[in-house]
């Protein structure tokens, strides 16, 4: 059965659908057969960055009615054959999701699939609680300032209330230079602050949104980027392999220490 | 002299974050809050003569527990308790 893993933030606009896609790319890259399940509904976005708006025909909410089989509302990915999209509905709102039948449909798909990643919505409301609920791990996503730790703060707790075991770290939009100059919260202090296992530091790069309007996933066609290279590492610390975390310039000396904690 | 440098935002941040999660963690209001650091040093000033500015509260989430730590400096202990 496939590790089926809510990522998530509190925060609005962190990184979590493009982490989602990035991540599903590497994983599939690794041959694992991936699908991302866009929780956000009524603002969908997965699709989008994924370049996949035009193939949609059904919807999560299609599957939750009745209106089709799990399989004819999978959309697979242009690059990578193990990839696969769940699109979110565009036309209702999170009120009207029935978090038992989101459950059902992930269980149903989880015995098919390595993993299965549902990219959360912004908020802590009922978008949340139905990305959450199918999930058994967590991946949350952290910019460095203080509004974006406390809000994954708040986040942890719930997440934890929810007997979500597994909650691993992604810092994104780190960038190098200011922390050097301290006028950015190091990755040291984020992980001594929120006590999750670190799996990823990704620097801030303007590939990721250049490959974000051409909704080419970044992994897919600018594998040498270093957000991509980031990205790929985060895979493959899921996949649980020991991936040293190198620096992201060559000045820099001071956040090679990490550590994981609260084993 | 430096008395105007202003201080490194990098730790500004750090220290902002730890004050607020502080508040944040304990899901009590900020009345509820002052009335727990209240109670706690009503309490330990029955047995010990503290220094009451100098109480730091501080709570972390460790291993899905919640910890609630509190560093109270004793000045001395009260021998006249019953
Ligand atoms: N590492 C990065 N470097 C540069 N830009 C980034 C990076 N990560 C994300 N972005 C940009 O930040 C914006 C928000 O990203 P994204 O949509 O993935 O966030 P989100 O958390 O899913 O937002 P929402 O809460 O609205 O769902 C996008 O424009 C994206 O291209
Ligand atoms: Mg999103």
């Amino acid at each position: 059965m496939g590790r089926t893993i809510v990522v998530t933030a509190g925060k609005g606009g962190v990184g979590k659908t493009t982490i989602t896609a990035n991540l599903g790319a590497s994983l599939s890259k690794l041959g694992r057969k991936v699908v991302l399940v866009d929780m956000d509904i009524g603002l969908r976005n997965l699709d989008v960055v994924m370049g996949l708006e035009n193939r949609i025909v059904y919807n999560i909410m299609d599957i939750a009615e009745g209106r089709c089989k799990i399989n004819q509302a999978l959309v697979r990915d242009k690059r990578q054959s193990g990839l696969f999209l769940l699109p979110a509905s565009q036309v209702h709102t999170k009120e009207d999701v029935d978090i038992d039948s989101i459950v059902s449909i992930i269980s149903a798909i989880e015995n098919s699939f390595d993993y299965v990643l549902l990219d959360s919505p912004a908020g802590i409301e009922k978008g949340f609680e139905s990305a959450v609920a199918p999930s058994k791990e967590g991946l949350v996503v952290v910019t460095p300032d203080v509004s974006s730790v406390r809000d994954a703060d708040r986040v942890i707790g719930l997440l934890e209330n929810r007997g979500i075991l597994g909650l691993s770290l992604v810092v994104n939009r780190y960038d190098v230079d200011l922390v050097n100059r301290k006028k950015m919260l190091n990755a040291d202090s984020i992980v001594e602050i929120l006590g999750l296992d670190l799996v990823g530091i990704v620097p801030e790069d303007k590939a990721v949104i250049d490959s974000t309007n051409r909704g080419e996933i970044l992994v897919n066609y600018y594998a040498n980027t270093i957000a991509a290279r980031a990205f790929e590492n985060v895979a493959r610390r899921i996949e649980g392999e020991n991936v040293p975390f190198v620096s992201l310039n060559s000045q820099n000396k001071g956040f090679m220490k990490f550590f994981r904690r609260g084993k | 002299m430096k008395l105007f440098r202003r201080r490194r935002s990098d730790v500004i941040a750090e220290e902002r974050l730890k004050f607020i999660l502080v508040q944040d963690r304990s899901l009590l209001t900020p009345a509820e809050f002052e009335r727990m650091k209240e109670d706690i040093i009503r309490v330990i000033s029955n047995y010990f003569e503290i220094n009451k500015s100098g109480i730091e509260l501080n709570i972390q989430r460790e291993n899905r527990k919640t910890i609630l730590e509190a560093t109270v400096p004793v000045i001395s202990v009260k021998r006249s308790s019953t």
